[in-house]
């Protein structure tokens, strides 16, 4: 029996201390500080009232709801959009490197800066968006101002933005699958309908799976976009978890405030790593 | 009745002609062979039979019939890749079936038939893995498989042989066979080994720089290689082949003599020369030479004589079994 040298783990050591300060020291801290009304001074114990409070809060809980909608939302866009323009991208059309640049560029542009942008296309009467619909004898809808649809309109904004990324890492999945797949479909009968289901999606597969966990992870935690549109408006009527969470510590609850970050933490992770688990198994069975 | 013709046969990719002018019958039920080096278009003149490569000019008959155009699944025709292309996600009956349920047979009907290729090819057993579990031989019968449940007219098969290791390679050269004799289908089989063109072809084609250069049986080809780069490219160890002066003295351009019709011997003989290795297969022993007259010469003497290295010996043609060519 060959005993394992201790030398190796010294290696681990920059990465772990610079892991627990950056992280393990922080959320243990805001564990134990969602459990105190606090301030810069003092912490008085608290025990569950900033959870239960969190909790009562109507508004509160809708920020929870809409969180979780607009992150499976546009989770399934950018999935959705970001194969069929990678396989479009891949296709050998026209401008093909043009057009990758263009998909991409959003991603690379600053949120706030995107969502200022967007604040004015959607303006209800002079946004360049209902001006061009008005053109065609459309009446916009308020994009922003009706509560009913500013969520959706930030998801839009939202999808539009991180698509590239999403594209990006279907283009370099669909570069792994052979040409020999659909040429062995092509020779059974494959349909060009038939090749994209049968072979194409199963086969890119690890690529969705990466596209899912990562723009999920991005939606359930997003802030800066819904900030920079509509801070939350009409109302509470787009508020997710992220900006209530910067609201009461605005407004100097900010044990609530640190409790809603808890529950944040939590709920990202209940989510996300059951959902990559199994997403990774059906990926290994493969 | 699927005889597979191509008549003259082009193809360009842009400006570069990798295929010049190809005339070949091929007749039906034959095992025919495409042979010859890396980039001399086997693979291409394949997949232009199968339609996955439009061609350029000239025409290809399937059978009697016209298939330039048509798709590669309305030629009667089934492939098998040289890296099996089976869908990972698929188990070996799915991959098997694949065909079947794009074209939507139905579940029973589609596992009978699964069943019945499985039993020709004993994958009975793995039927509900999937490739990653199977090893390289079983993915090679899958992926014929295949090709079997489609009932082809014409089977092609692109270098199918050359991700195994050399034991299952002529294992499954004679399954291969086996299953050409029990099936009775057309097939095209490329391959840059002469020794799989040598053992299982009925007809040889040789092709060189996308040219044919030669067709015939194997044996046609051993007993008369037309072309020095045929006489080259059929038998191992290599044939013996000499230009220039050492040619000319024989009273041609080039002149060919394979190993297994040299004899060697200590007194008298044609030429002298140095032994410089010994390989031992046991039955038979391929000596190296170093003849100062030709250059390097091999020779193939029976297993049981031994030569030492540095030793001196003559070497003699059997000048029946020599070959001249002129030009
Ligand atoms: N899609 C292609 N585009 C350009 N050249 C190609 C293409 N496919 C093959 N070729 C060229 O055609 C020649 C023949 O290739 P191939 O048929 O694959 O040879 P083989 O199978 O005999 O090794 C090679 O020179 C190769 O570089
Ligand atoms: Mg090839």
């Amino acid at each position: 029996m060959t005993r394992k040298s201790a030398y190796p783990y010294w290696f681990f050591i920059p990465a772990g201390v610079i892991f627990a300060i950056l992280f393990i020291v922080p959320t243990v801290a805001s564990f134990y500080f969602s459990l105190t009304y606090w301030d810069p001074f003092e912490a008085r114990f608290a025990g569950w009232d900033n959870y239960v409070q969190f909790f009562s809060e109507p508004f509160l809980v809708r920020g929870v709801l809409n969180t979780l909608f607009f992150a499976f939302l546009t989770s399934a866009l950018k999935t959705g959009l970001g194969l069929l323009l990678a396989v479009l991208l891949t296709s050998g059309i026209f401008a093909q490197g043009f057009l990758r640049s263009v998909v991409f560029f959003p991603v690379l542009v600053s949120t706030i800066g995107v969502g200022l942008l967007f604040q004015e296309l959607m303006h209800p009467t002079q946004g360049a968006i209902n001006v061009a619909l008005a053109a065609i004898g459309i009446d916009g809808p308020g994009w922003l101002v009706n509560p009913k649809l500013a969520l959706f309109s930030v998801a839009l904004v939202d999808v539009w933005r991180g698509v590239g990324l999403a594209t990006l890492i279907y283009i370099a999945g669909l570069s792994t699958i052979g040409p020999e797949y659909y040429e062995a479909a092509r020779i059974d009968g494959a349909t060009r309908w038939q090749q994209f289901w049968r072979v194409t999606v199963p086969l890119v597969r690890p690529a969705t799976n990466t596209v899912i966990v990562l723009s999920l992870i991005g939606g359930l935690r997003l802030f800066d976009l819904i900030w920079a549109m509509t801070r939350g408006g009409p109302g509470f009527s787009s508020d997710v978890l992220a900006s209530v969470i910067y609201k009461q510590y605005q407004a100097g609850f900010w044990g609530l405030s640190t409790a809603g970050n808890v529950i944040l933490f939590l709920m990202i992770a209940a989510i996300v790593a059951p959902l990559a688990w199994w997403l990774n198994r059906r990926e290994l069975e493969a | 009745m699927a005889r597979v013709v191509l008549r003259n046969l082009r193809k360009s990719f842009g400006a570069l002609e990798v295929i010049k002018g190809v005339d070949l019958e091929i007749e039906d039920g034959e095992f025919c062979v495409f042979v010859g080096p890396s980039g001399c278009g086997k693979s291409t003149l394949l997949r232009m039979i199968s339609g996955l490569e439009p061609h350029t000019s000239g025409a290809i008959e399937i059978g009697g019939r016209d298939v330039s155009g048509a798709e590669p699944s309305e030629r009667g025709i089934a492939m098998v890749f040289q890296n099996y292309a089976l869908y990972p996600h698929l188990t070996v009956r799915e991959n098997i079936g694949f065909g079947l349920s794009l074209a939507r047979v139905p579940k029973e009907e589609r596992n009978r038939k699964v069943d019945a290729v499985a039993e020709v090819l004993q994958l009975g057993p793995y039927l509900d893995r999937k490739p990653k579990a199977l090893s390289g031989g079983q993915r090679q019968r899958v992926a014929i498989g295949r090709a079997i449940v489609r009932d082809p007219e014409v089977f092609l098969f692109d270098e199918p042989l050359s991700n195994l290791d050399a034991a299952l390679r002529s294992q499954m050269r004679i399954e291969l066979t086996e299953l050409h004799e029990r099936l009775g289908s057309t097939m095209v089989y490329v391959t840059h080994d002469q020794v799989e063109a040598m053992t299982m072809a009925d007809k040889i084609v040789v092709l060189n720089g996308g040219r044919i250069e030669q067709v015939g049986t194997p044996m046609e080809l051993y007993e008369s290689p037309a072309t020095p780069f045929v006489a080259g490219f059929i038998g191992s160890p290599q044939m013996n082949l000499f230009e220039g002066g050492a040619a000319r003295t024989m009273g041609c351009d080039v002149y060919g003599i394979r190993p297994e019709h040299l004899t060697i011997s200590d007194g008298a003989g044609q030429w002298v020369g140095r032994v410089r290795h010994v390989e031992r297969l046991g039955a038979d022993t391929i000596v190296h030479l170093d003849v100062p007259d030709l250059g390097p010469l091999v020779a193939r003497v029976d297993g049981g004589l031994t030569y030492a290295i540095g030793q001196q010996v003559h070497a003699s043609p059997d000048p029946e079994r020599a070959f001249k060519y002129r030009g």
